[in-house]
């Protein structure tokens, strides 16, 4: 016996109406031992024979019939033992599953637990309760009457088995919903029906039962007819055109909250502030990196950045849009607001592919799941596919198709596998590809334009070059650094002033424009350095080798030479191409070793002497121009040499020889920079840090001021001398920290031509130089090269060719130099938070942090020992129960906890641990040790047994968590690395 | 169109009936064989219709899908017939036999429809210039008992009377791309009107007279036919003569004059037919041969 469903369904555009045979039966038992007419196996007899529920509205033996409502919204109430004997019909099975598949794995599991004889009665292929969809009739009220006509049938079924029975001890069937139409309707149907609550109320012997009754009846409020979108349309494009054009709407590219998954801003080019847009209507469907369309709101409705720390935590593929309001509304009227707007439509996605991890389905055997991103700014994914179970435990890459106005999450598939989550190879490539660092293999076309081997200096470089060969230089880098490309000498002169060399790798000597290796360097700008790899902008062989500047080996240089009085006076500047041979390749130690060891007195050491005691002279005088010195958290792992796993952790340290390299480099940067923009005005390639207005410093300025520090970010030198004064005798730490947030206020450095920006804009804030450029390290920078190739045309030692005279070629040149080094640095940063977490397997440490920053939900808590920055959250995440409650002021940016105020850059002590639960979702706990709060802190590891803080390990895994990201935001600037 | 074989007494016997106003099957010269329409044969398609005219057998089923209106009429939707002549219906359809009578009818049917005044293209729009709707019309001849034509366009008026499009609850623009909300219960949807819609009536000369509804031995007497289309009021949409015989003019003029009345009374009789069959509602028996 059959008949057929007809539903439509939207696919591709298209409209198909789909037809599905249904087969009814006359084989489906109704479950109950009372029964006689059923042919029951006897496992299947899972309603009992002699229902005993205790219950003084209906204080006679039934059954429950559930409606999906009751189970949604009281699936806590169902799990308690107290409701036995419940029939539940396949009509809300379904519903529930469709509705949300958590709630759905709970039922399952009631169900299957053989004490608590739920029994699924397969109601719609019952031939006597299947039940056709009227016209005019929605989907619910079909549902409902379904149920309705299965309790009837229920009802008739078990009277006629029971005929002999006593009219008070036989069976009926009770209806639980909260529907109050259908309640009505049941009843006139002549049905025994209650609410849930009424029920629940009149249940005997169980006490508490009743608390467990959701009052929130509304949570699963089943949508009447399609669902609407969630989303507003999108504009066209010309309706956005005309937009832009009239002025109504702003474009501009979206920059998502990397903390707050529902907020973002959008960078419109020529406003200095950007525009805030916020929640879900207001994003809509944008994603990080899009270029939008963005309508501003009229000044009432500005709103502010919400100061929470909020991670999208919605697990399965519902559509449920809680808590959205909550978060937006609790705003404060008093902070100054910034102007808001909401996204109406894209102009152009910016969607690539993403690195993440799948997020599987609860209910077994779908193929629908969650992609989740590795970068948190990137909403998730929903995806098909049919291998869920391999993919789960690997890193895997999803790109984005579409992002339809009635889903929750973007729609994506599958492109493939990076491998195993966790694994260090993997977890490299997935920083790589998130950064969009090319990394590939140089290709034949780009080895083939190296210079063979063996590479012999000829007779015409020499006759073209100036011979230092016969001058003591030498190198100072970092210990295994292999691309040296700077070398430095210092002679003293007869007259007593002092002749100093500054040596750079003549990188565009075997770098001819135009070359394919030209071309992949010129894309790749930047050599990508790894706490366990490098990422190289040329090949090896030039990198490490013919262009590196090792010991005792004749290299071509790029030389700048001045002689300097005593006095660190410049007194003239020249620039040759050179032959060199390094003495001797140092590092930052033996330097340091050499100057400070007054025994040795070999001209290298003389030479180096000399350079450190003027390097001291020209750094106090640019610290005297306002140069600013500032500070981030770097950190260095000492490595493993065989399984590659950091062993141990250590602040960087820096000595007088890192300083003194730094100096002579900026010194060359500097000349080398006035030099190309005085014979190339229009083409340069220079950089440039802009200076910030003082608005940007504001949430800084205000946090020193609550401590009693005034910050004064007027000038540079201001800045840097309030920055000197602001110093607490009891807090070591805490003028690094105040660097630390400077740093973070501030613009990025970037690299310009010279023709494209205004001559007043040229300024280097940070370096406090008018005009700076990067000359010094063109092995791993591609800026260098340009700047090489600059100079060499400006000496006359080499030709010019068309693109390096085209300011708009190296406008754009000099935009992916930017986009690629601040991905560089970003990817850096990336893998050491990789490394620390690596570190951290299977270990408990407890550690002193400071408290950065005090958001509404959480402290941003820095720990100079990791240069790790985590989040300790306060109140508890929805679900967890907490007994302490803290009191958040926006006004003086504290936390409150009874007695204990938590304020920006106070000392506490924080546990670390890594929670490897998740196997896909590793992250860095923290937890309160010091100062202590009852109820939220954990003692410390010495004062327990190790085992004793494993289980409390267990319990408040939910507590807190780290960010794994690279803890400086987007706004942060470029410390002078000078290698 | 497929032949059958007739000796020359048969066809003398069948040209002297109609001379004297008598026909084989004893119908007069304009009265049509019985006929017997069923709607919503096949469950899967929008809309359909099977119609049974005495020997012949069509069918018909309706396809809604979302298109991009013609740009130079962004207010309308678009009409496609096609017709498929089933090899069961005479082996001469076999292979690729079929194909010229197929297409044939189907651009008959095109040029019948093709005036604004008859079925009404704007309401299958969507969105102006965006979106409409696309009425793919699938017909299939399952047997040949002569008067095709008629037969046909019949049926697609039945199937196009019978067809339900989804309803579209909100359209509008998302970007570039259009985002179409449907009403998810089935039963919420469009019906089309085919007042308008306009049936074929074939008259085909046999010697000096014309019968409506000739048989297949009938029309290979027949040395040509003209078929007129004609809505319920009274408009011609489409006048085509087919076979190779001349008409002379004032036949002409005689014939389209009869050809209006029977196609009034065509229109007629369908309509009241199918309004028949609407009112026993969802409890109506199927009769359809796939049921």
């Amino acid at each position: 016996m059959w008949t057929t469903k007809t539903f439509l369904k939207k696919r591709k555009g298209s409209v198909l109406k789909i037809v599905r045979e249904h087969y009814l039966r006359d084989d489906i038992w109704c479950g109950s031992d009372i029964c006689t007419i059923c042919a029951h196996q006897n496992e299947e007899l899972v309603l009992e024979k002699n229902p005993q529920p205790k219950n003084k509205k209906f204080p006679f033996p039934h059954y429950i019939v559930l409606d999906t409502c009751v189970v949604l919204n009281q699936i806590n109430v169902l799990e308690e033992d107290a409701l036995c004997n419940v029939i539940v019909v396949q009509t809300v099975l379904e519903e529930v599953k469709h509705r949300s598949s958590s709630v759905y794995k709970r039922l399952l599991d009631i169900v299957g637990n053989p004490n608590r004889k739920f029994y699924v009665f397969v109601n719609e292929h019952h031939k006597d309760t299947y039940v056709e969809r009227e016209p005019g009739e929605k989907v619910n009220d079909r549902n409902d009457r379904a149920i309705r006509v299965s309790v009837a049938w229920y009802e008739s079924h078990l009277m006629s088995s029971q005929a002999d029975r006593r009219k008070r001890d036989r069976v009926k069937v009770i209806l639980l919903t909260d529907d109050v139409d259908s309640k009505q309707k049941a009843e006139n149907e002549g049905l025994h029906v209650a609410t849930i609550s009424d029920y629940v109320r009149n249940v005997e012997d169980c006490p508490g039962l009743e608390d467990r009754l959701s009052q929130h009846n509304t949570t699963y409020e089943l949508q009447a007819g399609g669902r609407e979108p969630l989303f507003p349309a999108h504009f066209t494009p010309s309706q956005i055109h005309q937009g832009i054009k009239s002025g109504k709407l702003l474009q501009g590219s979206f920059l998502a909250s990397r903390e707050n998954f529902l907020e973002g801003q959008v960078n419109v080019e020529g406003q200095d502030k950007m525009i805030l847009v916020q929640g879900r209507v207001g994003l809509n469907r944008a994603v990080d990196g899009d270029i939008v369309a963005v309508k501003l709101l009229p000044e009432e409705e500005w709103s502010v950045p919400s100061h929470m720390v909020l991670q999208d935590e919605g697990d399965d593929s519902e559509d449920v849009l809680e808590e959205e309001n909550a978060i937006l509304k609790s705003k404060d009227e008093r902070v100054a607001k910034l102007p808001t707007g909401h996204i109406v439509g894209i102009i152009r996605r910016k969607w690539r592919q993403y690195c993440g991890i799948l997020q599987k389905n609860p209910i077994e055997g779908s193929v629908r799941h969650i992609f989740v991103p590795a970068e948190r700014k990137v909403p998730k994914v929903r995806i098909e596919t049919q291998q869920a179970d391999i993919l789960s435990s690997q890193r895997i890459i999803v790109t984005i198709d579409s992002w339809p106005r009635n889903s929750r999450y973007p729609l994506g598939h599958f492109v493939r596998a990076l491998g195993t989550i966790g694994d260090k190879d993997t977890e490299n490539e997935v920083l790589l590809l998130e950064h969009d660092v090319p990394h590939s293999k140089f290709s034949e076309a780009v080895l083939s334009c190296l210079p063979k081997l063996p590479w012999v200096i000829t007779e015409k470089d020499v006759q073209s070059r100036v011979d230092l060969r016969h001058v003591d230089i030498c190198s100072v880098d970092p210990p295994g650094c292999t691309d040296i490309d700077d070398a430095l000498h210092c002679k003293e002169l007869e007259n007593g002033n002092y002749d100093v060399g500054v040596h750079i790798a003549d990188v565009s000597h075997f770098i001819r424009p135009g070359t394919a290796i030209d071309k992949e360097a010129a894309l790749r700008a930047t050599t990508v350095y790894l706490v366990d790899k490098r990422i190289d902008m040329v090949p090896e062989l030039l990198s490490s080798n013919l262009c590196s500047l090792r010991g005792n080996e004749e290299r071509f240089a790029f030389s700048c030479i001045w002689e300097l009085t005593s006095e660190a006076e410049i007194v003239s500047t020249r620039f040759c191409k050179s032959i060199i041979r390094s003495r001797q390749a140092m590092t930052y130690e033996e330097a340091q070793i050499k100057i400070d060891d007054l025994t040795q007195n070999d001209t290298l050491s003389k030479s180096l002497r000399g350079l450190n005691s003027l390097a001291k002279i020209l750094k106090k005088r640019r610290i005297e121009n306002g140069a600013l010195v500032l500070a981030s958290p770097e950190i260095r792992f000492q490595v493993d040499s065989e399984t590659q796993d950091p062993i141990e952790v250590e602040a960087k340290k820096l000595r007088e020889t890192n300083s003194m390299v730094e100096e002579f480099m900026l010194l060359a940067n500097i000349y080398v920079a006035i030099k190309i923009l005085e014979d190339f005005p229009e083409c340069a390639m220079l950089r440039r840090h802009p200076k910030l207005p003082v608005s940007n410093f504001e949430p800084f300025i205000k946090a020193g001021r609550n401590l009693g520090f005034e910050i004064n970010s007027e000038s540079g030198k201001a800045l840097a001398l309030s920055l000197d004064n602001a110093v607490r005798p009891d807090n070591a730490y805490f003028n690094t920290m105040l660097r630390i947030l400077a740093t973070r206020c501030m613009m990025q450095a970037v690299y310009f031509a010279s023709g494209m920006v205004q001559r007043d804009e040229f300024f280097h804030y940070g370096l406090a130089a008018p005009v700076y450029t990067h000359f010094t390290s063109p092995i791993r920078r591609y800026a260098d090269v340009i700047v090489h190739r600059l100079l060499a045309v400006s000496i006359g030692a080499d030709v010019t060719y068309p693109d390096l005279l085209d300011k708009r070629k190296s406008h754009s040149l000099c935009h992916n130099l930017n986009y690629r080094n601040r991905m560089a640095q970003y990817a850096g940063r990336a893998s050491v938070a990789l490394h620390t977490h690596l570190f951290f397997r299977g270990k408990v440490q407890d550690e002193q942090g400071y408290v950065l920053c005090v958001r509404k939900n959480a402290l941003q808590i820095l720990i100079p020992k990791y240069g790790l920055e985590g989040t300790l959250y306060v109140s508890p995440h929805k679900g967890a129960k907490q007994n302490v409650t803290f009191v958040y002021s926006e006004e003086k940016q504290t936390q409150k906890c009874g007695d204990v105020i938590f304020r920006p850059f106070d000392p506490v002590t924080v546990q670390l641990s890594l929670d490897r639960s998740n196997v896909q979702h590793e992250k860095i706990v923290l937890k309160l040790v010091h100062p202590q709060i009852p109820g939220f802190s954990v003692p410390s590891l010495s004062s327990v047994k190790r085992k004793e803080s494993d289980e409390n390990l267990q319990e408040e895994m939910e507590i807190s968590e780290v960010s794994v990201s690279p803890p400086i935001e987007k706004i942060s600037t470029k410390k002078q690395k000078v290698k | 169109m497929a032949e059958i074989l007739l000796s020359e007494a048969e066809k003398t016997f069948i040209l002297h009936g109609v001379e004297e106003g008598f026909r084989c099957d004893g119908r007069m010269r304009l009265d049509y064989r019985p006929m017997e329409v069923e709607t919503d044969v096949v469950s899967h398609a929008s809309g359909s219709a099977r119609l049974r005219l005495a020997n012949t057998d069509i069918l018909v089923g309706v396809k809604t899908e979302i298109d991009t209106p013609y740009p130079e009429r962004p207010r309308e939707g678009k009409i496609e017939f096609f017709v498929d002549c089933s090899a069961n219906a005479t082996p001469a359809f076999e292979g690729r036999g079929g194909e010229e009578l197929g297409t044939e009818i189907s651009n008959s049917l095109a040029t019948a429809y093709q005036s604004s005044q008859t079925f009404d293209l704007t309401a299958l729009c969507i969105l102006p210039g965006q979106q409409c709707w696309k009425l793919y019309i699938d017909i299939l001849i399952l047997e040949c008992g002569g008067n095709l034509f008629d037969a046909v366009s019949l049926a697609v008026k039945a199937a196009l009377h019978n067809t339900r499009v989804p309803k579209v609850k909100g359209a509008c623009l998302d970007g570039g791309t259009v985002d179409l909300q449907l009403s998810d219960d089935p039963y919420d949807c469009c019906r089309l009107d085919v007042s308008d819609a306009p049936c074929l009536v074939t008259l085909c000369k046999i010697g000096d007279h014309c019968v409506v509804d000739p048989t297949a031995e009938e029309e290979t007497c027949s040395s040509g036919s003209v078929v007129i289309a004609i809505t319920e009021k009274s408009l011609v949409t489409s006048v085509f003569k087919t076979g190779v015989g001349s008409f002379h003019p004032q036949t002409l003029i005689d014939i389209l004059k009869v050809g209006q009345t029977i196609g009034l009374s065509v229109n007629k009789a369908l309509r009241a037919a199918l309004l028949e069959e609407e009112q026993q509602g969802r409890k109506k028996e199927c009769f359809g041969f796939l049921k």
